[in-house]
């Protein structure tokens, strides 16, 4: 049951977390924004994969997130509040009406399908020139905060924190039990009372809204966005890899699975620069092979063993 | 008075016709049985009750109203439930959380109060250590979570897929004494498939013969049981 102690050590992290600036220079700030954006997308894809649906599509959103915030800052001008939350408006808004075609189908075909469209996005913005600059991208005037790093460390630690409130919230909520239901047993999950569709829209819009949104913040903290960085395979390919190493199904997961190949891939890339992607995909392959439960499966199973 | 109806249902399957022509209908507090050979068509029918499928033609009635077309989880709603002939419990979720379900969704539960229905629920048909993994239930326990699972619902109307299979004979009397509890105390209108006929003798109120997707016999077990049409439907054509 509920003991207070549950709470203590999430809300002493979260306070840790927002203390570091105070401690960390300019590049670790850096470093750790990469990590939480990465790790908000992973906690985003792991809400939908409880449903047992494997999106291909993280990119796609991210990038669409991110074009829609700086069309609107560059063409209208827009306050960067204004853009950032307009990128997970839209990226919903996609979601929500794209929902009705890609949501009924399963396993590869989805997976596939969401792969497609984060690339029909793409094909999109790379060729509508004169609206979103085309192959060359688009820059900001300026960036948000004036570029102050701690600013922008904490703009990108708020979102983090909002996905990983959106991800608890599924998790103790009724969306729990559908979406697990929906994963282990479709059609016994329907004669139950559970709306199939609705619940996997409902997640599905969630996901995409919180990869929109990072996508956003992301590029108001850049200051620019080119077809190829904003749809860049590596923000689907990354988050994938990090809730699977850290433990699919769960919140902390994809946590611990970030904070680890975040850290790790930073310190690779500086050593073997694109070799990173080398050791991501041994990793997935490995954590697959043998540990298909990732880290945070293995404490839970570990834990619930010492209490019997 | 009858709660659910079908008028001349069938279900076809490109060229299999899996269910031809049922008519039938089920009162409350009662159990019928729904008999058949291998293939009939019986769990296709239920799953044409459920809303599992849509018919190819003819309708499903739940109190004179025509359901045909209504998705299943609006039918759990309106108090269809059912059992799965083969059982996929939901193994990421323990015993309790499992029965919960129907108590969340079909009858709109808040979580607090469907834990606690949930609770009552398993104490009252006899389960414990509601903590544990589905995967470490015996086979008796699972059915009993399976009913469980259904009656969290909130039925009127609960149709039972080969529940008693995989059984032992002690075990099939502790399930057959239940099932006659819960129909009585609840007053449901329960539809019992089977292939035990100690169970359907036992069990049921009336019966209805499957062969082919046709129904080709209705009446109680004993009246059924001589007719030589389904005699023949078991038996086979030589005997």
């Amino acid at each position: 049951m509920k003991k207070p102690a549950n709470y203590i050590f999430p809300l002493a992290l979260i306070f840790a977390g927002g203390l570091l600036p105070v401690f960390l220079g300019a590049y670790p700030q850096a470093v750790a924004r990469s990590v939480f954006t990465f790790m908000a997308l992973a906690i985003s894809w792991d809400m939908l994969l409880r449903s047992g649906q494997i999106s291909f599509g993280i990119a796609g959103f991210f990038g669409l997130g991110s074009y829609t915030a700086i069309i609107l800052s560059v063409r209208a001008g827009v306050a960067p509040v204004v853009a950032m939350l307009s990128a997970a408006a839209f990226a919903a808004l996609v979601a929500f009406l794209l929902g009705f075609l890609v949501l009924r189908l399963r396993s590869t075909y989805f997976s596939i399908t969401t792969l497609a469209l984060g690339e029909i996005f793409k094909v999109i913005i790379h060729n509508w020139s004169s609206f979103t600059g085309g192959p060359e991208g688009l820059v900001l005037p300026q960036v948000v905060f004036g570029g102050k790093s701690s600013s922008l460390y904490w703009l990108s630690y708020a979102i983090l924190l909002f996905a990983v409130g959106a991800s608890v919230l599924f998790e103790k909520s009724k969306m729990h039990f559908s979406l697990t239901a929906i994963r282990n047993n479709e059609i016994a999950a329907r004669t139950s009372g559970i709306n199939i569709f609705a619940n996997l829209l409902i997640a599905f819009t969630a996901s995409s809204l919180i990869q929109g949104l990072v996508g956003g913040v992301h590029v108001m903290s850049y200051g620019f966005a080119m077809p190829d960085t904003a749809f860049d395979a590596n923000y689907t390919l990354l988050p994938l890899a990090m809730a699977l190493l850290g433990g699919i199904h769960s919140t902390w997961g994809p946590i611990i699975g970030a904070l680890l190949l975040g850290v790790i891939s930073e310190y690779l890339k500086l050593m073997i620069p694109y070799g990173h992607l080398l050791v991501y995909g041994l990793i997935i392959i490995l954590v697959i092979l043998f540990m298909p439960r990732g880290i945070y499966g293995l404490i839970k199973k570990e834990r619930s063993k010492r209490n019997g | 008075m009858a709660r659910i109806e079908t008028k001349s249902l069938t279900k076809q399957f490109g060229g299999l016709v899996a269910v031809k022509n049922v008519s039938f209908s089920l009162s409350s507090g009662e159990i019928l049985g729904i008999i058949g050979p291998n293939g009939a068509g019986k769990t296709t029918f239920i799953n044409l009750i459920s809303g599992i499928y849509y018919p190819t033609s003819g309708s499903v009635f739940l109190d004179g109203r025509d359901i045909s077309t209504m998705p299943a989880h609006e039918r759990a709603r309106r108090g269809i439930a059912r059992t799965y002939q083969l059982i996929h419990p939901m193994e990421s979720l323990d015993v309790l959380e499992n029965v919960m379900i129907g108590f969340i969704f079909a009858a709109g539960k808040s979580l607090p109060e469907a834990r606690k229905s949930a609770e009552s629920l398993c104490a009252e048909i006899g389960l414990s250590q509601l903590h544990r993994s589905v995967s470490q239930l015996t086979m008796l326990e699972t059915k009993k979570m399976e009913i469980a699972h259904a009656l969290a619902n909130g039925p009127t109307i609960l149709f039972l897929d080969e529940v008693m299979a995989g059984l032992n004979s002690d075990e099939t009397k502790a399930m057959i004494g239940l099932v006659q509890r819960l129909a009585k105390e609840r007053n449901l209108a329960v539809g019992v498939v089977e292939h035990v006929m100690g169970v359907i003798r036992e069990l049921t109120h009336r019966v209805i013969v499957l062969e082919a997707g046709e129904l080709i016999a209705e009446g109680p077990y004993e009246e059924v049981s001589k007719n030589p049409r389904v005699i023949e439907a078991y038996l086979g054509g030589a005997a």
